[in-house]
């Protein structure tokens, strides 16, 4: 090889060289220019020269440092690097709709948007600098942003306890509880109840196999405007307990041969007093008379009736027990006055109260319910079914299990099914790749596979056993956020530390009152110390508000304080002995701290200050917009033509001085009032006496809004 | 042979500097009723909604809480007091009254009540019983859903922190 070809070779390999370089550098350049390129970068130019064009610019780039802004919360697992691009997040002046995203601020909450960062609660992938990235679902990232509609969810994931600024949430657990789903899955925070479905150990002595069938083909029995019996097309305001399962003709008539065969103990039919009967018999409105009695001891409190108005069938009166438009063409008419007479013999965690029936009264009312609802055509379209036989009795019994039926009924027997559906107790937190879409066509996410999973199980899986439920959008959007608010228990203790839990009160008080609070099933409605129902006034300070002659009397004989209210106290025909035993008790027993009863002496007001107090309520502060005293005045608070009667001075007025400290959340807003004007209006408030109503008797009708 | 070298060295960089070069993902358009954080009827025309921030959202709450009592004609509880009351307090979806008025003068008549601001004592002070952001919210949620729609004046509002 000659000197000038090793020269000819090297001049042709440095042109090479001198070309790989180029690409070499211009390789390296890639990711200074990306760099340079970067979205957030220019949205950080952008948002110093709009804050320029503010006129508190010094406030809005006080802290505003060029780079990447990152919020880390190593106990959460969270680094948040959102402030990057949404820097006026946390400047009050940027509230406005005015002003351009990523710069407007977020709107003021409870929480420091700047120390918690935004992928707590919106989600997304916290550590992401591009948009897309942070706000999408990309097929390494699987979190996107959680869409606002869904946002009160994430309050759920640490306040385990209702607030009020979550309506949505709140709804969807409510739904959540009511429709039974912890019957068969495990839920956070959502216990499964002691009362699912009815027990069914003694079903067959209280249902004909006809109904069954009926009810598990159909579980509704409301008829629309044109008579008929309808499944869709009716619109419930709630949808009922008992879903529709998915079983073919045999199935039904399997479980319902099964069903029929249970008869654990017999019942023995009530002997009414024969004289009673006779008499009653001889009536020709026995059905209205019972009906009257129906109305006055407010069954419709609990229960509802279908009435048709117009064109529009509707449901009216409660949900607390079950619907009974058709109750008397279900029911066998001796097991009706069993339990009515006495129900928790029945099924042991009944809700129902034991009402002190008189034998005219049972009588009146089981003749109305055998006769009046009723609807002859209910079981027309139940094909004849014959006397179960043996491969009939087995399978039920069977499908019993397989079904999942005895996660929410007991049978002797029978042990019962927890969890036989999916855990849902962390849904919240699943990422796409856990979830089975099967064959639909829905969008890969999981508000999708929830959404879909509700409103047709067989959708995302043709093998699924949940039953189909139907919801309306509203209550379909609430349930979701209530599963998406379960993430499961936090990852480690100081996650734990920020959680609210739901509190946990048990009111159980003993002795004759507790007896009486257990028979006439008292929380039910009423609320005692955080624990009980919501339906009626919360009685954890009872004591303090109101008279203990009045609590009796009205014990007796409930009045209606509020016009407006459509769910009434039912009468239980208590004794003169009961009501004073529970007068006494609540007396003594719920006093709220702030009021000092003996405190006030009822002396010291004049009628010169009744006289000031009449005028303050009705010319200056104007109470009759709200308060009716004889028939004048509105109906938002209470009836206060008995006031005197039935209020404690002392509670009069902390209550005129600040209501929401007695009652949290109660309507009537605080006013200042001076010292003299609380001790005028109390002065006349106690003047307003109304003689004792006369005691319902049974055959003494009540009024609609009988206080006056 | 070298000009394949040369495109071969020309073209490789090219290749590694596109395949950084990403496919921008479609973002879908923002539905705004998809991402509302509540929404509310028209009072004219109960088929179109309207989308409330959550402010408004917040307003909403605190309306049916507080004022549905009066100034609605259905409530919670079923009947509502409005028509009790003389003079009828304006319904909440009355644009023709409160669209002529200012936003501090609404503010005002709920804190310090009707009497204060020389209207009926029927309207009671709020101020004690709501906080100052609950009542921006109602206003807030009075005006989303005001029938006509309201318009906020041309003269925007003040940015610095009232007095």
């Amino acid at each position: 090889m000659t000197a000038e070809k090793m020269g000819e070779i090297s001049t042709r390999l440095r042109a090479i060289f001198a070309l790989a370089s180029v690409a070499f550098v211009a390789v390296l350049a890639v990711s200074p220019v990306k760099d340079f390129f970067q979205s957030w970068k220019r949205y950080e130019k952008d948002y110093v020269s709009y804050a320029q064009t503010r006129p508190d610019t010094k406030r809005l780039l006080a802290d505003f440092h060029p780079g990447i802004d990152q919020i880390w919360l190593p106990e959460m697992r969270v680094l948040d690097r959102c402030t990057t691009c949404h820097q006026g997040i946390s400047q009050a002046s940027l509230r406005d709709a005015s002003v351009p995203q990523p710069f407007r601020a977020h709107p003021a909450i409870p929480h420091d948007v700047k120390k918690w960062g935004c992928v707590i609660c919106h989600r997304g992938q916290g550590p992401a600098t591009e948009t897309s990235e942070a706000h999408e679902t990309t097929l390494a990232w699987e979190q996107p942003l959680l869409p606002i509609r869904f946002i009160q969810a994430s309050c759920g994931m640490c306040h385990r306890a209702d607030l009020p600024q979550t309506p949505k949430l709140n709804r969807g657990r409510e739904l959540l509880s009511q429709l039974n789903c912890g019957g068969c899955h495990h839920l956070q925070d959502i216990e499964r109840s002691a009362m699912l479905g009815p027990d069914l150990s003694n079903v067959g002595n209280k249902l004909m196999r006809q109904w069954i069938y009926k009810w598990l083909k159909e579980p509704h029995t409301v008829v629309d405007s044109s008579g008929n019996t309808v499944v869709d097309g009716y619109e419930m305001e709630e949808e009922p307990r008992m879903p529709q399962f998915r079983l073919t003709d045999q199935e039904i008539k399997a479980l319902s041969a099964y069903l029929t065969t249970l008869k654990g103990q017999p019942i023995e039919p009530f002997k009414f007093d024969q004289s009673v009967v006779a008499s009653l018999q001889k009536s020709a409105d026995l059905a209205d008379q019972g009906e009257v009695r129906f109305r006055q001891m407010f069954c419709t409190t609990c229960h509802s009736l279908a009435v048709t108005q117009g064109d529009e069938t509707k449901l009216i009166g409660g949900d607390i027990g079950p619907e009974l438009t058709k109750v008397g063409s279900k029911v066998n008419p001796d097991w009706l006055v069993a339990w009515l007479r006495d129900p928790q013999s029945y099924l042991s965690h009944a809700l129902m109260p034991r009402y002190r029936w008189s034998d005219q009264d049972l009588y009146k009312v089981t003749q109305y319910i055998n006769t009046r609802l009723t609807d002859p055509d209910l079981l027309s379209n139940v094909p004849p079914l014959e006397e179960p036989t043996q491969e009939e009795i087995r399978l039920g019994q069977r499908l019993f299990l397989e079904k999942g039926c005895a996660s929410c009924h007991v049978i002797q027997g029978v042990s019962p099914q927890k969890d036989f559906g999916p855990d849902l107790a962390i849904l919240g937190s699943k990422n796409v790749s856990q979830l089975e879409f099967g064959n639909s066509n829905i969008p890969r996410n999981l508000i999708s596979y929830i959404q879909a999973k509700i409103t047709d199980p067989l959708s995302v899986n043709p093998a699924a056993r949940m039953p189909q439920y139907r919801l309306t959008p509203t209550d379909l959007d609430a349930i979701t956020t209530a599963l998406l608010s379960m993430t499961g228990s936090p990852a480690n203790s100081s996650l734990a530390r920020l959680v609210v839990p739901r509190p946990e009160s048990a009111f159980r008080p003993a002795g004759a009152f507790g007896e009486l609070y257990d028979r006439y099933k008292c929380a039910v409605c009423h609320r005692f110390n955080g624990d009980g129902g919501n339906l009626a006034p919360d009685l954890s300070f009872e004591g303090s508000r109101a008279q203990l002659q009045w609590i009796a009397g009205f014990l007796k004989n409930p009045e209606t304080l509020r016009p407006t209210l459509i769910f009434r106290m039912p009468q239980f025909n208590i004794t003169d002995q009961e009501a004073s035993v529970i007068a006494d008790y609540l007396g003594m027993v719920t006093q709220s701290p702030s009021v000092k009863l003996s405190a006030v002496d009822q002396k010291q007001f004049t009628p010169q200050m009744a006289e000031m107090g009449k005028q303050l309520y009705e010319v200056k502060y104007q109470c009759n917009a709200c308060h009716t005293i004889g028939s004048a005045g509105g109906y938002v608070g209470p009836n206060l033509s008995n006031a005197g009667n039935w209020l404690n001075a002392a509670w009069i007025e902390e209550w005129l001085r600040d209501p929401q400290a007695l009652v949290p959340g109660t309507i009537e807003p605080r006013r200042s009032l001076t010292d003299q004007e609380v001790q005028a209006l109390t002065a006349y408030v106690l003047t307003l006496k109304q003689k004792a109503p006369p005691l319902t008797t049974s055959s003494a009708g009540t009024k609609a809004g009988g206080a006056q | 042979m070298k000009w394949r070298d040369l495109i071969l060295f020309l073209i490789l960089p090219a290749l590694i500097i596109l395949s950084s070069c990403q496919r921008k993902l479609a973002v879908s358009p923002a539905n705004r009723f998809l991402n509302a954080y509540d929404v509310e009827q028209n009072a004219n025309d109960p088929q179109r909604l309207i989308p409330l921030s959550y402010q408004q959202a917040q307003g909403k709450r605190v309306f049916n809480n507080n004022c549905v009592w009066c100034h609605a004609d259905a409530t919670p509880a079923g009947p509502s007091n409005r028509s009790n009351l003389t003079p009828t307090p304006p319904l909440f979806t009355d644009g023709e009254t409160f669209n002529l008025l200012s936003d501090d003068f609404m503010r005002n008549t709920i804190t310090l009540g009707g009497s204060a601001m020389g209207k009926s004592a029927i309207m009671p002070p709020w101020g004690q019983t709501l906080t100052q952001d609950e009542i921006r919210a109602v206003l807030a949620y009075a005006r989303a859903v005001a029938q006509p729609p309201y318009k906020a004046s041309a003269r925007p509002a003040s940015q610095y922190p009232e007095k």
